[in-house]
């Protein structure tokens, strides 16, 4: 591995990142926010009237779990894009 | 770095004017506009609209009443949502899908919290708050920053990631391919500025409710 220039092994070891790290950061966040929407459906069902605001609830929390996938999602577009090492090696 | 930091386009005076503040000013001439024309054709459209976001407003706060709130969160309601809905247009790219801009918004969320919250209670009394449970004052000062970088990267990663892959698809499938990616990104740019909106109401509202 260490015969490898530097470039192909950033390269090689981004790639390999990337790939584990949008598999876990996108299924997680989908199976904990499928769990609310699950929590917030048996609510809704209980009780009618409070639907307006298990909605509103709704919405901003799962604006607020997709917050982290998206911060998974902007690394990663960040490391393939633009990736800093390879610029600084290329200087 | 070239696709994801704006470019600078021309300069003014000496000061570089990147693609950005070209956007921003495309997105207020649009905002203006707009507002004047409502407001001579369909004035009950404007007054709906208002009603809209006070209502939203009004669900989240548990305040008596929302008028001294109103015109900053309204104000960045319909400033993102529009700024958000720009990217759909040939040659402008969203103000929002540069980091610059959403900063500058969290800014203002931050400042308009503590501003208003000692607005109302007094400074000792605001600053006492934070540290009730003494132990707790350096998780609520690590709050305050997090606060303001979720804000922040909340709505740079969607929309950038949006126009990313709107990009990415366009380049490959140009015909038709690219717009169903389109739609999604004007929905989640919707979704993202009520979503804006309800947080910054959240926290003004929780730094100026008195809990008894």
């Amino acid at each position: 591995m260490s015969n490898l220039s530097p470039e192909i092994l950033i390269t090689l070891v981004t790639i390999i990142v990337s790939g584990l790290g949008i598999i876990l950061g996108t299924s997680i966040p989908a199976i904990v926010e499928g769990r609310a929407v699950l929590k917030a459906l048996d609510g809704i069902t209980r009780q009618p009237e409070a639907a307006n605001d298990i909605r509103t609830t709704l919405l901003i929390s799962m604006a607020l779990l997709e917050s982290t996938a998206i911060y998974v999602l902007l690394v990663i577009l960040i490391l393939l894009f633009a990736n800093p090492l390879i610029d600084l090696l290329v200087v | 770095m070239d696709a994801i930091t704006p470019r600078i386009v021309i300069t003014i005076l000496g000061i570089p004017i990147t693609s950005t503040v070209i956007s921003t000013w495309v997105v207020m001439v649009i905002i203006m506009v707009s507002v004047i024309l409502i407001e001579k054709y369909l004035p009950t459209l404007s007054d709906m609209i208002g009603d809209f976001i006070a209502d939203i407003v009004n669900s989240i706060m548990g305040v008596n009443t929302i008028d001294p709130y109103l015109p900053v969160l309204g104000a960045l309601a319909i400033f993102i949502a529009v700024s958000n809905s720009a990217g759909m247009f040939p040659l402008i790219s969203a103000p929002t899908s540069d980091i610059n801009t959403t900063i500058a918004l969290s800014l203002v969320v931050f400042f308009a919290v503590h501003v208003y919250g000692i607005q109302s209670k007094g400074l000792a009394k605001y600053l006492k708050e934070f540290a009730d449970p003494i132990f707790l004052l350096p998780l609520e000062i690590v709050g305050q920053f997090s606060r303001t970088l979720s804000l922040t990267l909340r709505l740079f990663g969607n929309i950038l990631s949006g126009e990313l892959i709107a990009a990415i698809i366009f380049s490959l499938v140009p015909l038709i391919a690219p717009l169903p990616l389109v739609g999604l990104g004007l929905l989640v740019g919707l979704l993202q500025a009520y979503v804006f909106t309800s947080l910054a109401s959240l926290y003004i509202s929780s730094a100026v409710i008195t809990e008894k």
